[in-house]
């Protein structure tokens, strides 16, 4: 009889490994057939043809070193805004899409792309399938998916990325503030506050439509950008794509003009809309290093 | 039968090890049970599934007061078990360092059937909601990131995350969650009017608790709609012609909403005086004689309460009879909440 249980227990030690394993090894790690890339979000002054180096200010600065497109100077004390769903795409129908996840602890696939933080301007695409591509698609900003999971880790942590609008709740998209000759202050942020002479604050989000409540818009906007060459992604090469955003953009361009003398202080998604445009707008490829 | 019982133990392990068909076990007590007369859950409870550890967890931090900025508020404050988890005692919420609210605590039953939370609306996913109690200088007066950093540091809490959720890396994320297992498992159900709709326990309302049935359903469930008693929507309901609160208004961004407030659940509403969202009414035959003949006109004032509605003294009371039997005595004992 002991013998049986024995073997009874052997039989079932079998089973039971057997029953629930679905775990298998696809090896990407190694595959030869895939490869990196690196995506490169760099903060600029200017069109391609006048381009300028962009950096931070400290609060109180009153150098004024850039101009939106009515000619009034400003200056920048914080620059932040969220990246996610990035896609590459290529010939023949070739496609790689950043998995997106997002629970208590961590988040894949968001990227906070901060002024202040060197690394974080550069985003690294791993697992990518071998071959030229020519475009890169992403988000701007943190899409239903993402706030409809709730709580989250990783960049999409409140209590660390600044980035959470605890009322409407939702991400900010991004955050711009710093300060204009010829605003009237006011404006509060995280670097400026009220009491800040000449703030401008500009946070732009919103992530859904609410019938009846015109405060709420939906400003997650997709960006498409067409590289001017190819990207070669193989399994010893890691491409470099350059991409360039226009700080001065933000405030000219197809969402129109913002006067930094009236609407200095923005945080509710209806009141970022046309900025929203013209960000779309400011965001360029710029080039490839192979 | 030595052998017999090691046969049967390895059949439940077996059975066990793929996570399926599990028998019933003290877990079970801390499981989401679907009412059957209720909407489904709009919380994704796949997304945060409630255990045990994790209940626990969120009970001692909706007790904690030195989540508070001076130590000194704890979520328990204002929402109490005795009174389904509103304020017995103010009518506007106390926070820090003696700070008064603008607006009354409201109970937190049934949040798991919810999609909008607060007064105006501001919130619409549950885990979002504690960090707004947490962080607003009328409440707790701290910081998401203060808070966890506390969490992180005290002698008990990083081993309670571990038996929550596998790990003593506390992220606020995790802490949202326990919140959220403790809320989502706050489901008032046990009233003597569910008895009623269900037919449990024989129970069967008096003629005027009847009475008040049929009255309530004429002139008040269009707004307090069975089976949560809220239709989940935001109403001016006549208390002023100025606004001092621009209540859904400050959410929506539309005039029209000026004075809107949400519809609050009449669920345990014998319990949960004062009412409005400013407390400003003490009792329910007060409140009653307000929709009798204190209604307020205004451009936004809810188009069912142009008239008012009319009541006699005795229509009052008996409203009040049925409202009573809204009131779920189990759950305001339920020995899991404390």
């Amino acid at each position: 009889m002991k013998q049986f249980s024995l073997a009874l227990m052997a039989i079932f030690t079998l089973l039971s490994f057997t029953a629930c394993d679905d775990d298998s090894d696809d090896g990407s790690m190694t595959d030869p057939t895939f490869g990196s890339i690196e995506i490169e979000f760099d903060n600029v002054i200017g069109s391609n043809d006048d381009q300028r180096g962009f950096g931070l200010s400290e609060v109180g600065s009153t150098d004024y070193s850039y101009s939106n497109g009515m000619e009034q100077n400003f200056n920048v004390t914080l620059l932040r805004y969220f990246v996610s769903n990035v896609r590459l795409e290529g010939e023949d129908g070739l496609v790689y899409e950043d998995e997106t996840l997002v629970d208590a602890v961590n988040s894949k696939g968001y990227y906070l792309i901060d002024e202040a933080d060197g690394s974080s301007q550069t985003v690294t695409l791993e697992n990518v399938p071998t071959g030229e591509y020519d475009r890169i698609v992403f988000t701007l900003g943190v899409d239903s998916s993402g706030v409809l999971e709730g709580a989250a880790g990783g960049v999409l942590d409140p209590a660390t990325n600044h980035m959470f609008w605890n009322w409407n709740a939702g991400y900010v998209a991004l955050k711009f503030e710093g300060q204009s000759d010829v605003s009237v202050g006011g404006a509060f942020g995280e670097t400026v506050d009220q009491d800040t002479p000449n703030g401008i604050v500009y946070h732009l989000g919103g992530w859904k439509e609410v019938d009846g409540a015109p405060a709420f818009t939906n400003n997650v906007r997709e960006i498409s950008l067409d590289f001017d060459s190819h990207a070669h992604v193989a399994a010893e090469e890691v491409p470099r794509v350059h991409l360039e955003f226009d700080v001065e953009s933000i405030f000219k361009g197809p969402g129109g003009d913002i006067d930094f003398t009236g609407n200095n202080n923005v945080h509710r998604p209806v009141d970022g809309s046309n900025a929203i445009d013209n960000v779309v707008a400011a965001f360029r490829f710029d080039h490839i290093h192979e | 039968m030595r052998n017999a019982s090691v046969l049967l133990c390895l059949i439940a392990i077996f059975i066990l090890g793929c996570g399926q068909d599990e028998p019933v076990t003290p877990q079970d007590l801390f499981a989401f049970n679907q009412p059957e007369h209720f909407p489904p859950p709009a919380y994704d409870l796949e997304n945060d599934p409630i255990t045990r550890a994790g209940v626990e967890l969120g009970i001692k931090l909706f007790n904690d007061p030195r989540l508070s900025a001076d130590r000194s508020v704890a979520c328990s404050n204002c929402h109490a078990q005795a009174v389904a988890f509103a304020d017995p005692q103010h009518r506007l919420s106390q926070g820090v360092n003696d700070a008064t609210g603008t607006r009354n605590a409201p109970q937190i039953t049934n949040l798991v059937f919810m999609s909008e939370f607060f007064w105006d609306g501001g919130v619409s996913h549950l885990d979002f909601v504690p960090i707004n109690a947490l962080e607003s200088p009328v409440e707790m007066g701290n910081t998401l990131a203060e808070a966890v950093d506390f969490l992180q540091s005290d002698s008990d809490y990083p081993a309670l995350f571990r038996a929550a959720f596998g790990t003593d890396t506390i992220t606020s994320g995790l802490m949202l969650k326990a919140f959220s297992q403790f809320t989502n498992l706050l489901v008032s159900d046990r009233s003597k009017y569910d008895d009623v709709v269900l037919g449990r326990n024989n129970a069967s309302f008096t003629a005027d608790e009847l009475a008040g049935k049929q009255l309530f359903d004429q002139h008040c469930s269009s707004c307090h709609t069975p089976p949560l008693f809220t239709s989940q929507g935001y109403a001016n309901n006549g208390l002023d012609s100025t606004f001092t609160d621009e209540g859904r208004a400050a959410i929506s961004g539309n005039p029209l909403d000026l004075g809107k407030f949400r519809i609050p659940s009449l669920r345990n509403v014998a319990r949960t005086a004062p009412y409005m969202h400013d407390g400003r009414m003490a009792t329910l035959p007060a409140t009653l004689q307000h929709y009798n003949d204190g209604i307020i006109q205004s451009p936004t004032l809810a188009p069912e309460l142009q008239s008012g509605i009319p009541l006699t003294p005795t229509e009052q009371e008996q409203i009040i009879d049925f409202l009573n039997t809204l009131t779920d005595w189990e759950f305001m004992s339920d020995e899991r909440f404390n």
